[in-house]
């Protein structure tokens, strides 16, 4: 019997070590094939090179006089930049409104208070796709021209939600007795706020703020829907680039953009173990 | 006493007014045209007529309008082939997540934390660039047809994208940490000593397993289930990208509609479609589940 209880453990152990070669294999083999020389066939290894990295930064490489690639590199720079203009619109917007709709419905009883957190739940369950027809319908009736202005309002419906999640668990672990000891002290509502209550809180609102900037920053479907045709970000540039064909320098890019979210997640998930 | 009321309603008007406005305006109003909209006749050049139609979901449910088209089995096929690989998804990602939920809520504190980290991070990392990665393992020129040639294990390259294969891999790829976060909430929460009871009185490990560890785990697995299968049904990046144009699902049809076809009435009753199989989903599981309300961060 004994013996059976450690083969089943060790099967187990080995079983969970798959299970993570299987989400991170992948994540390496990319890492290392950034760096293969091959520019045709991408995944037979025929040399080290920096030179993919190097082109996507726009230095001069020696397959960068060939005129298509030059071409997308700019495309990429201009992607690149409409991605960081509306993850920095969408996060400004989404953690103001998403984190008052958290503290409102924290601290406040009141009629629809249920609906609230419903509508709140929506968009994390509904496949992004409707929403994203949704949008598309809406802005088109209402004359609305496609463009950043329609992907920041359609991106900032659903990361208020993400937002709101992650505020509303900071505010749920807070300690109360700090404010009434406050009000005790003869410190007014609003002084209270902001010497106790939004320090306690601030971990909560940087965090979804970080988050809703990466998912801002990958969101492929709803804006994809609503960019119209003169608007590219990032994640559409790859998924264009999918369809069209691959080429090498498309691997540096993953490399970049993947390290960027490891560095900004791993920045935000420890703000949330600190809090704890 | 009624200036603090006063006050207090002014508070709450000023946190929740500009983001009901918001909501309002920008996502409950989209939805509630896109319901109108799949009602519409399509108009002849895209865009819409303002009459009722309810062909719109006749054509894809059976019953279509007779002076226009005959009625295509082709949607109904394509809706059965999306509930069906949205439904081997579940299950795979079950498979996959299941073991390991046990083997990392056995581990000490410090480890657990970081398995559960790196469960997470990939979450948070750009969906298409995961994707991506399955195009270069799996393509005819492909890391895995690259070393079965080159080690003479095959003849000619094997073909594993473009299949329906490819789309539930990176589907189950792309959702895992869905899956596994419920699962392992409902896992770790497993009285362990009711395992040993049944043991000690004679039930054997997979008795055991049947009848005290898998109805103790349900709810977990119940409400990964729902969270996978939802956005799996109405998915559409993986089947575009791992899919090619062979393997069609729900959500290729309706960027179809809106982006080539430009039959937005018709796409929308697709997009309605998925929003029914979701609402009757989640309506079974908050029964099923006892009432108990939905947290789909935790899946219970």
């Amino acid at each position: 019997m004994k013996i059976f209880a450690t083969l089943a453990r060790g099967s187990l152990i080995a079983y969970t070590a798959l299970f993570f070669a299987f989400i991170y294999i992948p994540l390496a083999l990319i890492a290392v094939y950034s760096f293969n020389a091959n520019p045709v066939n991408m995944m037979t290894w025929t040399g080290f090179t920096t030179e993919w990295y190097a082109q996507v930064l726009g230095f001069k490489t020696t397959i960068s006089e060939n005129a298509l690639y030059l071409e997308s590199t700019s495309q990429l720079v201009e992607a690149l930049w409409n991605s960081l203009i509306i993850a920095t619109s969408t996060t400004a917007i989404s953690t103001v409104l998403g984190s008052a709709m958290a503290i409102a419905l924290y601290r406040f009883d009141f009629f629809g208070r249920r609906f609230y957190r419903v509508v709140m739940f929506m968009p994390m369950l509904m496949p992004d796709i409707v929403l994203g027809i949704a949008l598309l319908i809406f802005f088109v009736n209402s004359g609305i021209n496609l463009g950043l202005t329609t992907i920041i309002i359609g991106q900032c419906t659903f990361l208020i939600s993400y937002v709101f999640i992650v505020v509303t668990a900071r505010l749920a672990g807070m300690d109360r007795t700090l404010e009434h000891a406050s009000a005790d002290l003869g410190a007014n509502e609003w002084t209270t706020f902001r010497k106790v209550v939004f320090p306690q809180l601030l971990p909560g609102i940087v965090g979804g703020a970080l988050l809703a900037f990466i998912i801002s920053m990958d969101d492929l479907v709803i804006t994809y829907f609503i960019a119209g045709v003169d608007v590219t970000t990032l994640p559409m540039f790859i998924f264009a680039m999918l369809r069209r064909g691959i080429k090498p320098e498309i691997n540096a890019i993953a490399v970049m953009m993947l390290t960027f979210s490891f560095v900004i997640a791993s920045l935000g998930l420890y703000l949330r173990s600190r809090q704890k | 006493m009624s200036s603090i009321a006063f006050r207090r309603r002014a508070q709450l008007a000023i946190l929740l007014g500009p983001v009901s406005l918001f909501l309002a305006v920008f996502f409950l109003g989209p939805l509630a045209i896109m319901i109108v909209t799949s009602f519409l006749a399509p108009g002849l050049y895209g865009g819409v007529e303002w009459t009722w139609y309810p062909h719109n979901y006749g054509r894809i449910l059976g019953f279509a309008d007779p002076m226009f088209e005959d009625f295509d089995p082709v949607y109904i096929a394509i809706f059965l082939r999306s509930l069906k690989i949205a439904a081997l998804t579940v299950v795979a990602t079950l498979f996959v997540c299941y073991p390991a939920a046990f083997c990392i809520s056995r581990l000490s504190d410090r480890w657990k934390n970081f398995c559960l980290f790196l469960i997470t991070l990939p979450f948070f990392t750009s969906l298409i660039v995961r994707l991506f990665i399955w195009v270069l393992i799996l393509r005819q020129t492909g890391l895995v047809n690259e070393v079965l040639l080159g080690t003479g294990v095959i003849a000619r390259p094997l073909e594993l994208i473009y299949t329906d294969g490819a789309i539930i891999l990176g589907m189950v790829y792309v959702f895992i940490p869905f899956m596994f976060m419920p699962v392992y909430a409902s896992v770790e929460k497993l009285d362990w000593t009711l395992v040993r009871a049944s043991l000690d009185l004679g039930a054997g490990p997979i008795r055991t397993f049947l009848r005290i560890i898998l109805p103790l785990t349900a709810p977990g697995i119940a409400g990964g289930a729902v969270i996978v299968f939802i956005p799996a049904l109405g998915n559409f990046v993986v089947p575009a990208i791992l899919g090619g144009a062979k393997v069609m699902m729900l959500g290729n049809l309706i960027e179809q509609q809106f982006l080539a076809a430009r039959n937005w009435p018709f796409g929308s009753a697709l997009a309605m479609m998925v929003m029914t199989v979701m609402l009757v989903l989640l309506f079974i599981h908050v029964v099923v589940s006892g009432r108990r309300g939905f947290d789909p961060a935790t899946g219970h």
